[in-house]
């Protein structure tokens, strides 16, 4: 798994690519915790290029959505599609996680909040 | 609640899952590193129409962490033993570890009723509350989230024997009918 961050006006893209799997989901938390310090409040997770996500890789988002939400800032998944669409769905967290169609459409989610 | 049957972990060891007639069966280490390719060995004999893409293998694996982290406590001195049948309609999978077996059932039965229940009234604020199940053993790494997903993704059931050290999922898959235009 490969994580870039780009930045739209004061949202913070996380661009996610490959697998988040039980070997290094733990990146992703570690890596929005480093933003968090470093005073970071408004983000997107990208996850057009995830193929393939297992419980560890739900328990990161979930761990991530949770924190922010506790800190009120704002966060939206969006490109959630395939497998990862489906075991986010049998998890039942469609209504939990903040979810958004495309980058645009996260970003618009964002403002309006 | 509406009138959607609640899936819940069984414990019943003479459940038919727990028929191994006809299995492969094979026995792996308790080699965290490896799980994802012990898992990739069991699922190369499912035929590509019931894989959707990779979710079976997602969700073997997780059975197969379990039985690696939870139950062998990633001892490798301990083996874990996995049967396992497929078809173009159906999956069947035996996990058996040397733990200690999965003594917290009725208890996440319990968590999971109130998860849905929550979910039923779309009440996503206390649902936070429920989105991962944890032990006095779990650790940062561990989502709490896995078999939420297996009780609805295995729909044949998912058992645990007597023991609670070993685990029988199983999943009928609907009957892909290939139309074909003969034309006229």
């Amino acid at each position: 798994m490969d994580l870039k961050i780009r930045k739209s006006a004061e949202t913070y893209i996380i661009d996610v690519n490959g697998e988040m799997d039980l070997y290094n989901s733990y990146r992703l938390k570690e890596l929005v915790m480093k933003m968090l310090e470093k005073k970071v409040e408004q983000f997107i997770i990208n996850m057009e290029n995830v193929d393939y996500i297992d419980s560890s890789g739900i328990g990161a988002l979930i761990y991530i959505c949770s924190t922010i939400k506790k800190m009120n800032l704002k966060l939206a998944i969006c490109n959630i599609h395939g497998s990862v669409k489906k075991v986010i769905e049998l998890t039942k967290l469609m209504g939990y996680f903040p979810i958004a169609g495309t980058v645009d459409e996260a970003i618009q989610k964002i403002a309006a909040e | 609640m509406s009138q959607e049957q609640i899936k819940e972990i069984l414990v019943n060891e003479n459940h038919p899952l727990f028929d191994k007639t006809g299995m492969f069966n094979k026995e792996f280490p308790s080699d965290f590193r490896q799980i994802r390719y012990f898992t990739l060995l069991i699922v190369q004999k499912a035929p590509p129409e019931i894989k959707e893409i990779n979710l079976l293998e997602q969700q073997i694996s997780e059975i197969i962490k379990n039985a690696v982290k939870h139950g062998n406590r990633n001892n490798p001195d301990k083996k874990i033993r996995i049967w396992y049948s497929f078809s173009t309609t159906h999956a069947h999978l035996i996990v058996q570890d040397e733990g200690e077996g999965f003594q917290g059932i009725e208890e996440w039965n319990s968590f999971n009723r109130k998860r849905l229940q929550l979910f039923q009234d779309q009440n996503f604020d206390e649902l936070g509350n429920f989105v991962s199940f944890r032990t006095q053993k779990s650790d940062e790494h561990d989502g709490g989230n896995a078999m939420f997903a297996a009780v609805e993704y295995w729909n044949d059931g998912v058992v645990y024997n007597a023991k609670r050290n070993a685990v029988a999922v199983g999943k009928t898959f609907p009957q892909r009918r290939v139309s074909v235009d003969i034309g006229k």
